[in-house]
């Protein structure tokens, strides 16, 4: 594991990364940006699941805020495994950031759990066990978002 | 079932309680996490790292691993301190605010000295002369 981390940190692009002046803020930006559409279309779609905006149809809505979450989380795990790629192995040692990829893991299986659950669901309201795992999504998401940010700061 | 807002309500509150709480913690971007006063390391190198996001020495000071932080790698370079000025097993004096944990072995340095060269890496921040 460590030889892989620290071969991560050897790759010519990665080195270049590690150096660039212009293109490491460039990526932590477009990192940002992944991020702030990811947990703007996550937070609208669950509010829509759970009863909010009545006056909009709900499965073309939701239908359209799921691609876009999930273009946005592609969005954030290129740019993140760059970010991460320049120090790979003091970041794989920091327990703040193994804790924001156990709630990634998280997010994702609570993603994967609503759409096995709500397969066919249309726009009938929401089952008690869809409402849940609605709520539950943007709160798992909002806690990925603390713990990376918290991977500067500890 | 019509679900109930007051479920989303306890949702944002128990994230409002996660940030009140997060606030208290240290932080290592800017310089809330150090002591006020200056504080003067002098050890040898033991590692070396000038990149994204930050520029970081390890110092070995009797027998202890100090982590030395120094700029963003843009604002090191342009002190004059490249890959190039020092190596491992320098002699480093490293000049700054170390952490206001004295349990922690870690300092963010303003002005460092190896080979009799001075590099002020936060030139804005350096002791009076």
């Amino acid at each position: 594991m460590a030889e892989i981390l620290a071969g991560i940190e050897q790759l010519a692009l990665v080195r270049a990364l590690k150096a660039s002046f212009v293109a490491y803020p460039i990526v932590n930006a477009l990192h940002i940006i992944s991020i702030g559409v990811l947990l703007t279309s996550v937070i609208f779609m669950d509010l829509r699941i759970v009863g909010a905006f009545r006056s909009v149809p709900q499965a073309p809505f939701v239908a359209l805020l799921r691609r876009t979450a999930l273009v946005a989380f592609a969005g954030a795990v290129i740019t993140g495994l760059l970010l991460f790629s320049v120090r790979a192995s003091e970041y794989a040692a920091k327990p703040v950031f193994l804790v924001k990829m156990t709630l990634i893991f998280a997010a994702g299986a609570n993603f994967f759990a609503f759409a096995l659950i709500s397969r066919n669901a249309g726009d009938k309201p929401a089952s008690t066990a869809v409402t849940v795992l609605a709520i539950l999504s943007p709160f798992l998401w909002l806690c990925v978002l603390f713990a990376g940010r918290f991977i500067g700061f500890l | 079932m019509h679900p109930s807002f007051p479920a989303i309500r306890s949702t944002a509150l128990a994230t409002a309680a996660i940030l009140a709480a997060a606030t208290t913690a240290f932080a290592h971007h800017g310089w809330s996490w150090t002591d006020d006063g200056f504080f003067q390391l002098e050890g040898v190198i033991r590692d070396i790292y000038i990149g994204n996001p930050h520029a970081t020495l390890e110092v070995d000071a009797e027998g202890e691993l100090w982590r030395v932080e120094l700029a963003p790698p843009s604002r090191t370079i342009a002190a004059g301190f490249t890959e190039d000025a020092a190596k491992i097993g320098d002699e480093v004096t490293a000049i700054g605010n170390r952490s206001r944990d004295h349990d922690e072995k870690r300092m963010k340095a303003v002005r460092i000295i190896v080979n009799g060269k001075t590099y002020d890496v936060y030139a804005d921040r350096v002791p009076p002369a």
